[in-house]
């Protein structure tokens, strides 16, 4: 994550292409970008999972509170304790859950809105374009749940013919203690 | 301690004792929901009791230090230049600021940001600007150090109370605790896994800390973790298989047991030849354990594949892989840690393994844990509609079917289909906890686990 964190030097083949070309790129970005979260809030979950890649590496490390120079402590790092460690085979299961008609924490279903901005495309390296994002997950449960997860992801998307697939995405919250009963549906 | 003072005169014995009926297993719901009774709890049961700290490999280092909870109080948990671990109140005593706002990190000292008071790691207080000229040295520093709580351990898990006259941790834990904690070393070595997953539900404690020990509402509540395939419910939850294990001020363990004829054949097997059965098992079996876990767990205990809980908060789940407290805030809201264990000398790919799996059974994204939230959070809702509360919790299951047996090592154990035991056993002892003033009437009246017919 380090190394994803900042933008790439000047140099990079992706900062020597035109504006046009950035421009179109980040336009089918954003659009795929959108698309996906239309798809999350309108629960059709399934339908997902087609956008997501066979290697997706999709990781929520906990965040802790320190102090500035415990700051290289302040996320658990990959192979530690984290909130969501999933593989394709994990957010399959996750789905099939949502899909059991038995899953108790979200049916009834959640109402949830995924916003996407701020989005920089990072690195273009053959088929694979690394962007940052924020986000905003506002979801609301039964009559008085309101829950609200916002912060930072690292995504990596493949191009896919004329559209992509998400093969990373690296959710960095702004949140240590989740105020909220469950985490129970798909960033 | 006022507070409870005042609280003792609306919820006197006789009140308090009304509220659960063991012979009938009937709770009264405002046992979920009181302000009262929350506040009396956080005198009596978390200030008195013995609080989970930390497990020794969290703070490898001097200096190394996390701020952990006993009740709603915040305590700072810090290994010192001895090496030894030290609980103290995180609250300067100049004006009672916190010393720590971080959760976890090292320090030399630790300096209060409002006026730079300064604490060494034993909880001294070593600097205090303008000593010779402000306070013209008249500040006596030795009675000014940060409030102490009392730490012992066992097998590397620290504990702390705020209770001068509360027994040894030994003692307090008796045999059903040090069996809950000696499940998690059964194996071996163990260390804490980096990072913990922490969230609040809008739920009491108390019903968190009764789920536990529920094994009937698993295929339920979990059935969705079941067909997507993460578990195997009929693999898991033995309902003809299980075991309570009751012990002195309210640890019990609760769920699957291996059964006596199973143990006599695993019992004569050596070490070698248990590791060969347990990798020769489908996969999600508990493994078999060494013969040196009886000594840690009891001869009845070491059959035991159920959940242990030290009383009041601490949860032991998987076989000691996962661990949960429940930290209370309000009568309405809990906070839950969870912790992931992993053996010591676990290869490093096995490892890693372990802790992808348990990253994905509880916590607030666990496939498991998800649906348990809501299910507490509803039924503490109900307890606070003056009709509903009425009701009564219905804790029943059981009663009256079931005998106790006494093993060996003293361990007071019910065999046989799923039942209430635990969770009747955890109300008794909350009563027996929240009647007593003090810990001698703790101790000379709380509740020995039964005999005979339950």
């Amino acid at each position: 994550m380090d190394a994803l964190d900042r933008p790439r030097a000047t140099t990079t083949p992706w900062a020597e292409t035109s504006l046009p070309q950035r421009a179109v790129l980040q336009y089918e970005v954003e659009q795929f970008l959108y698309a996906e979260a239309a798809l999350l809030d309108a629960r059709r979950y399934r339908d997902w999972l087609g956008l997501v890649a066979d290697d997706i590496e999709y990781w929520m490390p906990i965040r802790r509170t320190v102090t500035t120079g415990d700051l290289d402590r302040e996320f658990t790092k990959p192979g530690e304790v984290a909130f969501f460690d999933d593989d394709r085979a994990y957010l399959e299961m996750r789905v099939k859950k949502l899909e059991a008609g038995s899953a108790w924490s979200e049916d009834p279903p959640s109402r949830s809105r995924h916003f996407v901005s701020n989005v920089r495309i990072l690195e273009v390296a053959g088929e694979e374009i690394t962007l940052e994002a924020c986000f905003h997950l506002y979801r609301t449960r039964l009559e008085t749940d309101v829950d609200s997860w916002i912060g930072r992801r690292i995504d990596v998307l493949r191009r896919d013919g004329d559209s992509f697939r998400l093969s990373r995405r690296h959710l960095f919250l702004d949140h240590t203690v989740i105020q909220a009963t469950n985490m129970s549906t798909i960033f | 301690m006022a507070d409870g003072a005042n609280i003792a005169e609306t919820w006197d014995k006789a009140s308090i004792e009304s509220l659960f009926d063991p012979a009938t297993g009937r709770l009264d719901r405002r046992v979920l929901s009181d302000e009262g009774l929350y506040r009396l709890e956080l005198e009596r049961i978390f200030a008195r009791g013995w609080n989970f700290m930390c497990h020794e490999s969290q703070l490898k280092d001097p200096g190394d230090y996390l701020v952990s909870y006993i009740g709603e109080d915040q305590v700072i948990v810090v290994r010192d230049e001895d090496g030894q671990i030290n609980a103290m109140l995180n609250t300067c005593r100049h004006r009672g600021n916190a010393l720590c706002r971080a959760e976890q990190g090292r320090a030399k000292s630790f300096v209060c940001s409002y006026h730079g008071w300064n604490y060494g790691l034993d909880g001294k207080l070593i600097g205090v600007p303008g000593r010779s000229t402000f306070y013209h040295n008249d500040l006596d520093r030795s009675q000014l150090g940060l409030a102490k709580a009392r730490v012992e351990s066992y097998l590397g898990f620290y504990f702390a109370t705020l209770a001068d006259e509360a027994p040894s941790l030994h003692d307090f834990l008796g045999t059903t605790g040090r069996t809950g904690l000696g499940m998690v070393c059964a194996h071996g070595e163990i260390e804490f896994v980096e990072g913990v997953q922490k969230n609040v539900i809008d739920c009491n404690w108390k019903i968190a800390v009764d789920n536990l020990f529920d094994w009937y509402h698993v295929p339920y509540s979990h059935a969705s973790a079941d067909a997507a395939g993460f578990f195997n419910i009929s693999k898991i939850q033995h309902p003809k298989n299980q075991m309570v294990m009751l012990g002195e001020y309210g640890h019990a363990i609760g769920g699957p047991g291996i059964p006596q004829e199973m143990q006599d054949r695993i019992d004569p097997l050596s070490d070698a030849e248990r590791a060969a059965m347990s990798s020769a098992a489908p996969e999600g079996s508990p493994r078999i354990r060494p013969q040196s876990a009886t000594s840690l767990m009891g001869t009845a205990g070491v059959r035991s594949e159920g959940h242990p809980n030290i009383f009041p908060n601490l949860w032991i789940t998987i076989s000691g892989a996962q661990i949960c407290l429940r930290l209370p805030r309000g009568p309405s809201r809990t906070e839950l840690w969870w912790f992931t264990v992993v053996p010591k000398d676990a290869p490093a790919r096995a490892k890693r393994e372990m802790i992808r799996r348990m990253n994905h059974v509880f916590g607030p994204s666990g496939l498991l844990e998800q649906d348990d939230g809501e299910n507490w959070s509803q039924s503490t809702r109900s307890a606070r509609g003056v009709a509903s509360r009425e009701l009564g919790q219905h804790i029943q299951m059981g009663i009256g079917h079931d005998q106790v047996t006494v093993s060996d090592d003293g361990e007071h154990i019910i065999e046989g289909l799923i039942s209430e035991h635990g969770q009747r056993w955890l109300y008794r002892a909350w009563t027996d906890w929240m009647v007593a003033c003090d810990w001698a009437e703790l101790e000379a009246n709380h509740a020995l686990p039964p005999t005979g017919v339950v």
